[in-house]
């Protein structure tokens, strides 16, 4: 019996031994159809770019929004002939924001694609931001930090969140709201997106003498009104948030509660039109909300003609501002495939090098105009401002059209050269 | 998890008897050799067959092991309840980044050691600081040690956030040093062929991990079976007569907390260099997280309390199936949609490894060590199935 045991795990290692090695490689670049070079991810017929998302983690609604925008690109982008005489696929994986999932399928999915158009998580870009290096491939992370600017290879769609900071604080100082050598509060959730945040109100802070107060909480602390009440005693003369809806909900409705009636102001992500229904809808009135890519139900026709094929392609999720934005990157993306196929070079080199010459990527105002060319530099700085209406559709009603401040104009971002 | 199950002495028995002199060795031991053979073989093998993605997969599981072994020594074989294992992880991943980075960094702290010996370095660290907790551990049992050390993870928590120079801070994290033993470096760099297969950084951190994992394996099985073993499960089954019988109760404590802190460095070190980068939690879950401390636990359960080699058998099952099943349905195009309620292979290796736990812990409360056990004991005909170590 045991004998017999030792025979197979023998026999077995042999066949292993027998059976042919994993051996041969990738060619890059050789010529393809219509005398392009073509790289990785690109036969006669297709384009794959790639798409790892969160289908079943804590960022799954805005994940699939994000996924959603994409597919519908895709589709109006093939209807529309490709690029290239070539059609564009998705290959999309869930990693389920888990960083260790997403590493091991990163080997899996990246000899396929020649880009990536959604990689979603901080965790997970800090996870794959080397191997990305290593591989060339353009990515579009759904995050927007500047600190992902060191990484040549990123694209980010949209301004930064220091930059929307330093817009925002100025916008409040234009109107009069804030002024020189006040005292304002910030609460930042630790990490890669409120470290960033709080990057952009110390440059403002700075130039213009304003003492900071900031409060350091973590993305599970619902529950701010002990940081608010702290703030009432300091005298701040406003309030900036890198947080949650939900925290951004819980700030409103504490200062209100406490009669503390100063100008609330939030980075893009502080917002979510589901607070309109929570306990905190009647505190809104203060809060102004930054921000360099639309919500869902703008009134601007691009977006509306993007709703309307959110509609008719019959998903069953409620639309968020994942739609536009997904819409709006593979837009972006679609402009770069263009250029690159200009330069009859669709390896993923060629695809860098058109990234760096795309000046004033149009995405029909659903993101302000950008410009690659920089490298480490946001590729815009400029926002809307926008206060929460319940009244209109998509719960955000705009203040102020897009604008650039000269405080962001002149500011550095960590990796710009 | 009650004291009473962390304690239950029919998980695990002590050797029923002495080692075997080599003369009265029986054909059943040199099956059981030949199999630990085989499997090695196989696993040195895999490389030159197996895809990159498949190779990472195997390595996360080989850090979960090694990991898993630390914690069924300290919960299985000394009885020590422990949810601070992420805490060391944690610890052991900082050390090896720190020690090993270059002095010239800006933002953050680099003592510009050779990798191999930050590697030691960060094991040594670890254990030092296990041996910290040791007088906290001295004074509590079963439950209550169990959240005093889910504090440590928490502490963790707050230590990666605030303590920059040392870990990047949450909203970069750093990268470690590439690891080099005697010049040879552990990534891209060089030509190096077997059998046609080019020998890149998936494969060489395979065999790094390969051979870390053998040497932690062989230590925990000797330490089990041996005298240390032996004064781990007195003071497991019974302090006072522990003590009556003149092990010293903490210092035996203290000892398997430094033991399993060290492993638990170990692995934290294989984390960094499986993932390129230290980058601190955010929340309290995460890579260091948690819910790490959680899925160690799953891992020494399904294996069964005590076993070092039910400790492999639990992270391959926690460890190596999400990542798995996510590589296999991707690569046989279960596409399931990508809208709300779609059924990914995220979500069918959770229910599975949930469905796990609650099996073991129904039908056989010594966990899959004690099936393999009891098949061991029916092959060989004899009384194998009272090994401990088997």
């Amino acid at each position: 019996m045991k004998r017999r045991m030792v025979a197979l795990a023998c026999a077995s290692a042999l066949v292993l031994a027998a059976c042919g090695t994993k051996g041969g490689g990738s060619e890059e670049g050789a010529e393809g159809a219509g005398g392009v070079k073509a790289g990785v991810g690109v036969t006669d017929t297709e384009i794959t770019l790639g798409v790892m998302t969160d289908q079943t983690g804590p960022f799954k609604n805005l994940s699939t929004g994000i996924t959603h925008g994409n597919e519908l690109w895709v589709k109006d982008f093939n209807a529309a002939g490709g690029v290239c005489g070539r059609k564009v696929k998705l290959e999309i994986v869930d990693h389920g924001y888990k960083a260790d999932t997403a590493k091991t399928l990163y080997p899996q999915i990246e000899p396929k694609v020649l880009g990536f158009v959604q990689v979603v998580g901080s965790p997970i870009m800090a996870a794959l931001g080397g191997d990305l290096e290593a591989d060339q491939v353009t990515t579009t992370p759904a995050s927007w930090s500047s600190e992902l600017l060191g990484n040549p290879y990123v694209m980010i769609v949209g301004t930064t969140y220091d930059v929307e900071m330093i817009d925002g604080l100025s916008y409040l100082q234009e109107e009069g709201m804030i002024k020189d050598g006040d005292t304002i509060g910030h609460i930042y959730i630790d990490g890669e997106y409120g470290a960033n945040g709080l990057r952009g109100s110390k440059a403002y802070a700075k130039e213009h003498n304003l003492k900071l107060r900031e409060v350091k909480i973590t993305s599970s602390d619902n529950d701010l009104t002990n940081i608010i009440t702290g703030f009432k005693g300091q005298g701040v003369k406003a309030i900036a948030l890198t947080t949650t809806p939900t925290q951004t909900g819980s700030a409103a409705a504490a200062a209100k509660a406490l009669g503390l009636n100063v100008p609330i102001l939030g980075n893009n992500p502080t917002f979510d039109p589901l607070l309109h229904d929570s306990p905190a809808a009647g505190a809104l009135d203060n809060l102004y909300v930054v921000a360099s890519s639309v919500p869902v139900a703008a009134d601007i026709p691009k977006a509306k003609e993007v709703a309307s094929k959110y509609k008719e392609a019959g998903f069953t999720e409620p639309p968020n501002a994942g739609v536009p934005y997904g819409y709006a990157v593979a837009e972006v993306w679609g402009a770069v495939l263009e250029k690159a196929c200009e330069n009859k070079d669709m390896t993923r080199e060629g695809i860098h090098k058109a990234l760096q010459e795309t000046t004033s990527a149009q995405t029909g105002d659903l993101v302000a105009p950008l410009d690659f060319s920089k490298p480490g530099a946001p590729a815009t700085r400029q926002v809307y401002v926008a206060k929460p209406d319940a009244s209109v559709e998509g719960g955000m009603d705009y203040v102020k059209p897009l604008f650039e401040a000269e405080e962001a104009k002149a500011y550095k971002a960590p990796h710009e050269q | 998890m009650s004291e009473a199950s962390v304690t239950d002495r029919s998980t695990v028995e002590e050797p029923a008897r002495a080692p075997v002199p080599a003369s009265r060795r029986d054909i059943g031991w040199w099956a059981r050799k030949a199999m630990w053979l085989a499997l090695l073989i196989v696993l040195l093998a895999l490389p030159l067959y197996l895809e990159a993605q498949w190779l990472k997969a195997g390595q996360y599981v080989m850090v979960g092991a090694v990991g898993a072994i630390g914690l069924t020594l300290l919960t299985g074989q000394a009885g020590q309840l422990s949810l601070g294992h992420a805490f060391f992880l944690l610890v052991g991943a900082t050390s090896y980044t720190v020690l090993s980075a270059p002095t010239d960094e800006e933002r953050v702290i680099g003592f510009g050691i050779d990798p191999a010996l930050s590697l030691v370095g960060a094991v040594l660290i670890t254990a030092v600081l296990g041996l910290a907790f040791a007088p906290v551990a001295a004074r509590l049992r079963g439950i209550y040690l169990g959240v005093a050390s889910l504090s440590l993870v928490f502490l963790g928590l707050y230590f990666g956030q605030a303590a920059e120079e040392l870990t990047g801070g949450t909203s970069t994290g750093r990268s470690p040093a590439t690891f080099e033993l005697f010049g040879f470096p552990f990534s891209n760099e060089g030509d190096l062929e077997i059998l046609n297969v080019p020998i890149r950084q998936t494969e060489r951190v395979w065999y790094l991990f390969l051979a870390l994992l053998v040497i932690a394996f062989l230590l925990a099985r000797g330490a089990v079976k041996g005298r240390i073993g032996r004064s781990w499960r007195a003071v497991r089954d019974n302090e006072a007569s522990a003590a009556v019988m003149g092990v010293g109760v903490g210092r035996t404590k203290a000892g398997v907390f430094a033991v399993s802190s060290a492993y638990a460095g170990l692995a934290g070190v294989m984390t960094v260099l499986w993932f390129d980068i230290l980058k601190p939690d955010e929340s309290e879950f995460g890579t260091y997280g948690i819910n790490v401390s959680i899925a160690y636990l799953a891992m020494i359960i399904i294996g069964g309390l005590g076993s070092v080699p039910g400790a492999l058998v639990g992270a391959f099952i926690v460890n190596g199936l999400p990542q798995a099943l996510a590589l296999y349905s991707t690569q046989a195009g279960w596409s399931t949609g990508t809208g709300e309620g779609a059924f990914t292979p995220i979500l069918i290796s959770s229910f599975v490894y949930g469905a796990a736990i609650i099996l073991v812990v129904l039908f056989e409360p010594g966990g899959l060590a004690a099936i393999g056990r009891r098949i061991a004991g029916r092959l060989s005909g004899t009384q194998r199935g009272k090994e401990t170590t088997q």
